[in-house]
């Protein structure tokens, strides 16, 4: 076919100008982010605002002497917990306990206690057993989940919280400790010198020694900073996530539109489907790269600006570039095809979930690859093209990740064979079905243009 | 050389053949027009002419060169529906389109065609601020910026108002003057009888008539009498060897059966009422369009 650069050029400028002089687009550069990090900074937000309100717990103690160990490990425990140790703002409820013998109707003073909860003037209400203090027979340690769930528990907590309140942790450790403790004192162990011997080893964690090539110095390891291991590779495939998304997502609308108005037809007579559709895929990557640049840019000067340049992980950056500008001209490639076969604006939004989906699926597997970065479906994952731009990057973004060196080359490979072929395919499905009007094209008539044109 | 020389086209939608094996040339200079229903594969012909279609068989040249999906900056093609930026400003559009076209800057040429087209003032003004007429002068414009030999107008004059269709037709002329080649289509059969050197009429994707005006006229010979009479068209019912009375208002037209005698028609007119008018003339290419693709056609479908 006889296309000319010029012509793809001049299409791209038209559509990169048109969007980025638009005030949404220079809003979306600020919310955009927001929205997509904003999940996690009303998680943070929310862990400096907890729910500090009182808690009564009671508890019903058929052993007679494990209720005053539990309190007291639990007040200890609240004592530590209580205030963040550098703001010395109150971080946790503070717990109040009250003690009851077990009364003669059981299920009476359950029921007494339940209302108590229901009415919120308990929380909650914990009753030990009798066999408490048992230690359970060595013979009978069976902790299959069958037969824990067969047995009923010699300590029983009653609530009316969600399953995943924090509380039940909390107060399930105090129980422990209390328990323990009655149980240690039984048996005559020195309780002060048994918590000295069982007290926890911190393990710091280093990088690896290295040797100056040309002093031949060995340069001492450095200290493994959590936050810059976790924040660093998850920041910048959130980064390219979203600018991939941001750039690509508008494309399917926008071919939509332009074939609604009938604007395509007089475009058509002046440029060829491929000259029009790979002008209209280059804009978007400009528009991308535009992005990309503002928050590379800002995110590095804000990391120097704090002090933090260390994190800053250059080495990736061409990594980032490579894989967003595959990831966009793919999708918007795939876009536009799917913008040229739908009849309406209502077909193209019903579509969009399928441009979604390279994006947000490795955002699922985020932990999983983050625990595992070497793992078998890790490095599966990371090879499958769709998904090689998200995931290969956060592997390789992982300080001391150790991605073998093929690899990333071999997923870039794949992803530029990939997009080659999504190209293809999509100007073949863009040229047919452009002109279409009135008809909404089935699956299989794009399945048919893209294979045969 | 001829402009346009298409050899046995043929192009099909699904099971719909929208051109039929089409063969037609264009000579270079001339204006063209294409008329026909809507649907007989006018718009489809001029889309491939224009590379926007590809055929399925046959053959299209286009000054002797085959097109094969390229796009040309000696075609400029206004299509039916018409398609701007509606968030451009005019002239940067109409930079664009020139450029798109030719690969080159035509701010000049776009400055002269706006004053020529008495769109100067609007030059710097959104496109979605122009009325309908406006907005079709603009269309035109990208289409003729910066020097095409071949337009290729689908119903240049649809919807637009008669001194906004007298400013685009002087155009068309002015450049068809200049050496332009035109190719258009219209349902209106006076500009095609005024403006067109060759008419050819497609229907059901075949060609159906391809000429002069008088070379198609003559094919059906002066059967056609246009009579104004007292009473009107009141009167001519019943008028022996006249097959069809076209009730025009304030003239009719009827059609003579082969071997009529006129003078006979005008004997029996004359009996009934004051004739004021009466002339034998060829057939006007509305009643020639109408014999072929209206609900009685049938036998005068010729190739």
């Amino acid at each position: 076919m006889h296309n000319r650069p010029h012509r793809i050029l001049l299409i791209a400028r038209r559509d990169y100008l048109a969007t980025i002089r638009t005030k949404a687009f220079i809003i979306g550069l600020v919310v955009a982010p927001l929205l997509f990090g904003g999940g996690f900074l009303g998680v943070a937000l929310m862990v400096n605002k907890p729910d500090i309100k009182e808690r009564r717990i009671a508890i019903i103690d058929a052993t007679g002497v494990a209720a005053p160990a539990v309190i007291q490990a639990a007040q200890e425990q609240n004592a530590k917990d209580l205030f963040d140790k550098t703001t010395r703002r109150q971080m946790q409820p503070r717990y109040v306990f009250e003690a009851l013998p077990p009364a003669a109707d059981p299920k009476r003073q359950r029921l007494e206690l339940s209302e108590r909860v229901r009415h919120e003037r308990l929380f909650a209400f914990v009753e030990i057993g009798p066999t408490a203090l048992q230690a359970p027979a060595p013979a009978a340690q069976d902790d299959t989940p069958d037969a824990k769930d067969a047995k009923p528990a010699p300590v029983a907590a009653y609530t009316n919280a969600g399953g995943f309140d924090e509380t039940s942790r909390w107060l399930s450790n105090a129980v422990n400790e209390g328990i323990r403790r009655v149980r240690l004192t039984q048996l005559g162990v020195d309780q002060s010198r048994l918590s000295g011997a069982l007290a926890e080893v911190k393990v710091d964690r280093f990088g690896l020694v290295s040797r100056d090539p040309k002093t031949g110095e060995i340069h001492e390891a450095s200290k493994k900073n959590e936050v810059a291991e976790f924040a660093v590779p998850f920041g910048i495939m959130l980064l390219l996530g979203m600018i991939v998304m941001v750039g690509s997502s508008p494309m399917l609308s926008a071919v939509t539109e332009d074939k609604a108005q009938r604007l395509v037809e007089m475009l058509l007579g002046l440029a060829t489907p491929f000259e029009l559709m790979m002008g209209k895929v280059l804009g978007a990557l400009g528009t991308s790269l535009t992005s990309s640049a503002f928050y590379i840019v800002g995110g590095t000067l804000a990391l120097y600006g704090m002090g933090l340049s260390g994190m800053v992980p250059f080495a990736v950056f061409p990594w980032f570039y490579a894989y967003l500008i595959a990831d966009v001209v793919f999708l918007c490639s795939f876009a536009a095809a799917l913008g040229a076969g739908c009849g309406s604006p209502q077909d193209a939004q019903q579509l969009a979930i399928l441009l979604l989906a390279p994006v947000m699926i490795p955002y699922f597997l985020i932990t999983f690859v983050m625990q595992q970065p070497n793992g078998a479906i890790s490095t599966a994952m990371s090879l499958f093209p769709p998904f090689t731009p998200m995931i290969m990057l956060l592997r390789q973004a992982m300080p001391g990740g150790g991605v073998p060196a093929w690899q990333p080359w071999v997923g870039l490979l794949g992803v530029l064979a990939f997009t080659l072929v999504m190209v293809t395919a999509a100007a073949r499905i863009f040229r047919v079905a452009i002109l279409l009007q009135g008809k909404t094209p089935k699956m299989a008539d794009l399945v048919r243009w893209a294979v045969r044109g | 050389m001829d402009a346009v020389q298409i050899s046995h086209v043929t192009k099909t939608f699904g099971s719909v053949t929208a051109v039929d094996d089409l063969s037609l040339t264009v000579p270079e200079g001339s204006v063209y027009g294409f008329i026909g229903p809507n649907g007989s594969g006018k718009t489809t012909t001029m889309r491939m002419i224009s590379s926007i279609f590809y055929p399925d068989r046959g053959d299209i040249r286009v000054f002797g060169r085959q097109m094969l999906g390229a796009r040309s900056e000696l075609i400029g093609y206004l299509p039916e529906e018409r398609g701007l930026y509606k968030k451009m400003a005019v002239q940067p559009m109409l930079e664009f389109y020139g450029e798109l076209r030719s690969g080159r800057k035509v701010t000049a040429e776009v400055e002269s065609w706006l004053k020529r087209l008495d769109l100067t003032k609007w030059a710097s003004q959104k496109v979605q601020t122009l009325s309908k007429g406006m907005s079709q002068k603009v269309q035109f414009i990208a289409t003729v910026v910066p020097a095409p030999k071949l337009l290729i107008l689908d119903e240049p004059f649809s919807g637009l108002d008669p001194v906004s269709a007298d400013t685009i037709q002087s155009a068309i002329l002015d450049l068809r003057r200049g050496g332009v080649t035109v190719i258009l289509s219209t349902h209106d059969m006076q500009v095609a009888e005024n403006m067109c050197d060759y008419i050819c009429m497609i229907f059901r994707g075949k060609k159906v008539l391809d000429g002069t005006l008088a070379s198609i006229q003559d094919r059906y010979g002066n059967d056609t009498i246009r009579v104004a009479a007292e009473g009107g068209a009141r009167f001519l019912d019943g008028l022996p060897d006249v097959e069809r009375v076209r009730d025009l208002g304030q003239v009719q037209e009827l059609r003579m059966a082969r071997g009529c005698d006129p003078q006979q028609v005008l004997r029996t007119l004359i009996e009934r009422t004051r004739v004021t008018s009466f002339s034998i003339m060829k057939p006007s290419l509305h009643d020639i369009f109408v014999r072929i693709a209206g609900p009685e056609a049938g036998e005068e479908q010729v190739a």
